[in-house]
């Protein structure tokens, strides 16, 4: 690969501004409402991806696809609804930085975060995809098993409080999580006897339920969702707090970058996503700082390490798609779809028989994140405007629409339903201070978790002792130790020396 | 002043009664089917048996009282909360009469009256977000969304 034809591929992409513009925005219209997916658009948007060509077709989904991964935070920072699951860990300082009236500087790390994170871990992948792409084939089932559980470590982590009840939460998430049929016969376990939970418990409507439904129910006790005083900042938004944003983005240039390549590392293993992704990296973020305490009250690393991380998985999701031929993602998977439908044959192979095609999905992500940056960041500021609607307008319009969009995913009433349920859960939960995060994390990890415990169960004929039977997995069973014996260990090293 | 701990029982009363469910709907499975449940529903028993403990010493002790007011308060938006929930049942319940523009336009209308909107707002807001949820929906998405006597009369 010269250099000569990576010049040629970058011109030939900033040639499609006309396509990933539009895609762009419709990509951050799909990612702000929840139970809108890319992949679901992206499936409706079939006829018109297959009838041009590849090129156009792949910047037109990549653009869309990233354009989806960055608008997630942006609810999540403003009204505390995430608009996908990879944005959850968002709200966890993102919303806090708003009810600071900080919402312009949280949008602008968001949207930084999500761009830089993106952009390097793409040119990241573009120079080491033949190693990258031997990733997937190490991280197995025993191994999947310890990431999981750097995700699940989150839950005792968020509420600093009351951990027993932030266990509580977790648990209750992760049993919720188990409803659904088995991965090895496929028995209905815990369905209530309702047919639409047979494949578990759908992501959005828990989502919806937990955190909109939940957070619209508790806003009504206030006329504003922001303090008085965060009111009076929000009043006052200027450009200067763009570039605030900016300059604390790159204080924190090496924040974005180790957290969007956990994204990048996790992103690459089939079936992992940015949901596992954002969890670790603010898991991560939290362990290695030297402030933990804070994390939690609206401090920029808390949004970054998600945000970067969540946008580090778009790359990392397409390298086993093109690399081996198995699809990182539902969304890795449309675009697999439209692949072959124009005669591309994935695997090794597609990088020497058509690496235009095969690094030009790579450079057209590069060139997507940088159109991104120029797009969205001049509306940090108007966007914040959101926060000075009072909550007698938008508590019934996020309960209504949001109960209508707990529909998009999966057309069916139940899901309807479903999100109000979780509604009233995430309120009980909200008052008794049980993190609905908690609760999250585990219906989020739960299934995933159980995949790929099980997996390594069977394969071992339930052996137990399979799960320490790898070095990798050792590895990161002594680095999951750590992460657990750590923060204890500062916490008790700062008390005797206080 | 002493702590309210009733509504703290409420969350793990829905765990434990989840869990006893799940128990029992894995009971004849196989193991691969049940083990994940059975340890994670084993854990989440355990952890609500140590704060139910913790709650019933506090109480014993008189530092804790058995109250649900956390819960209600504050009162006055009470009424505001059960409107909201009530109307999005009956929003839901009806979707299959009342299809989706039409629907959505009375609960909006409806629950910005009981959030204390009043004059234009109450015809203007719920207006404007039902025609939009109309066209995104129908008319864009042509999602499944239930069609009432609005949907018909465009289709």
């Amino acid at each position: 690969m010269s250099w000569d034809f990576l010049l040629g591929q970058f011109a030939l992409q900033f040639g499609l501004w006309w396509i990933i513009l539009p895609a762009i925005l419709l990509g951050i219209v799909v990612g702000i409402l929840p139970g809108f997916s890319p992949q679901n658009t992206l499936i409706m948007l079939l006829p018109l991806t297959l009838a041009v060509p590849v090129e156009q077709a792949m910047a037109f989904m990549i653009s869309l696809y990233c354009a989806n991964h960055l608008a997630g935070g942006i609810p999540a920072i403003l009204v505390k609804i995430p608009g996908s699951g990879g944005a959850a860990a968002t709200t966890l300082d993102g919303y806090p930085m708003t009810q600071k009236g900080k919402a312009q500087q949280a949008l602008v790390l968001c949207f930084t975060a999500s761009v830089f994170g993106g952009l390097i871990t793409t040119l990241a992948t573009i120079a080491l995809l033949p190693w990258l792409s031997q990733i997937g084939l190490h991280l197995r089932s025993v191994e999947m098993v310890v990431v999981m559980l750097f995700g699940l470590t989150l839950i005792a982590v968020i509420a600093a409080k009351d951990t027993l009840k932030a266990l509580i939460a977790g648990f209750f998430g992760l049993l919720i999580g188990v409803i659904g049929t088995d991965h090895i016969y496929n028995t209905p376990r815990a369905t209530f006897g309702f047919l639409e939970l047979y494949d578990g418990v759908p992501l959005v409507p828990a989502l919806i339920g937990l955190f909109a439904i939940s957070e619209a129910l508790v806003m009504i006790e206030e006329k504003m969702i922001v303090s008085a005083s965060g009111r009076e900042r929000a009043l006052q938004a200027r450009w200067s707090d763009t570039v605030e944003g900016l300059r604390l983005s790159l204080r924190k240039w090496w924040h974005i970058v180790w957290t969007s390549f956990v994204g990048l590392f996790i992103g690459v293993v089939p079936g992992a996503g940015a949901s596992i992704a954002a969890f670790v990296a603010y898991q991560q973020s939290r362990l290695w700082s030297k402030h933990p305490e804070l994390y939690g009250t609206g401090i920029p690393e808390g949004v970054i390490a998600p945000e970067a991380a969540n946008n580090g998985v778009t790359s990392g999701t397409l390298v086993p798609t093109l690399a081996l031929g198995v699809p990182g993602g539902t969304t890795a998977a449309v675009m697999m779809i439209v692949l072959q439908y124009h005669g591309m044959v994935m695997g090794p192979r597609l990088f020497a028989s058509n690496p235009e095609v095969a690094y030009g999905v790579f450079i057209s992500m590069a060139v997507a994140y940088v159109f991104m940056i120029f797009t969205i960041l001049p509306l940090a500021r108007y966007m914040s405007r959101v926060v000075l609607i009072e909550t007698t307008y938008l508590a019934p319009v996020i309960i209504l629409v949001t109960i209508v969009a707990a529909f998009g995913e999966r057309q069916y009433l139940f899901d309807m339903s479903l999100a109000l349920v979780f509604g009233v859960i995430g309120y009980i939960a909200h008052k008794t201070n049980y993190h609905v995060t908690g609760i999250l994390i585990g219906i989020l990890l739960g299934p995933l978790f159980e995949q790929y415990l099980v997996r390594a169960l069977r394969i071992s004929q339930g052996d137990l002792t399979v799960l320490f039977s790898s070095t990798l997995g050792n590895i990161l069973w002594g680095f999951l130790v750590l992460s657990l014996v750590l923060p204890a260990l500062k916490g008790y090293l700062r008390r005797t020396s206080a | 002043m002493r702590r309210s701990r009733g509504a703290d029982l409420v969350i793990p009363a829905l765990a434990l009664g989840f869990a006893i469910y799940f128990f029992v709907s894995i009971a004849d499975l196989a193991w691969e089917a049940k083990a994940n449940g059975l340890v994670i529903g084993g854990v989440l028993v355990l952890l609500i048996a140590i704060q139910l403990v913790r709650i019933g010493l506090e109480l014993g002790r008189g530092t804790s009282e058995f109250s649900f007011a956390e819960l209600w308060e504050p009162r006055d938006a009470l009424g505001k909360r059960l409107g909201m929930v009530a109307i999005t049942v009956l929003f839901v319940a009806t979707l299959h009469w009342s299809g989706l523009t039409l629907g959505l336009l009375a609960a909006m209308a409806a629950a910005l009256w009981i959030m204390g909107a009043r004059g234009k707002v109450l015809i203007l807001l719920p207006l404007g977000v039902a025609l939009a949820a109309y066209l995104l929906f129908v008319v864009l998405l042509k999602s499944d969304i239930p069609h009432g006597p609005f949907e018909r009369l465009f289709s």
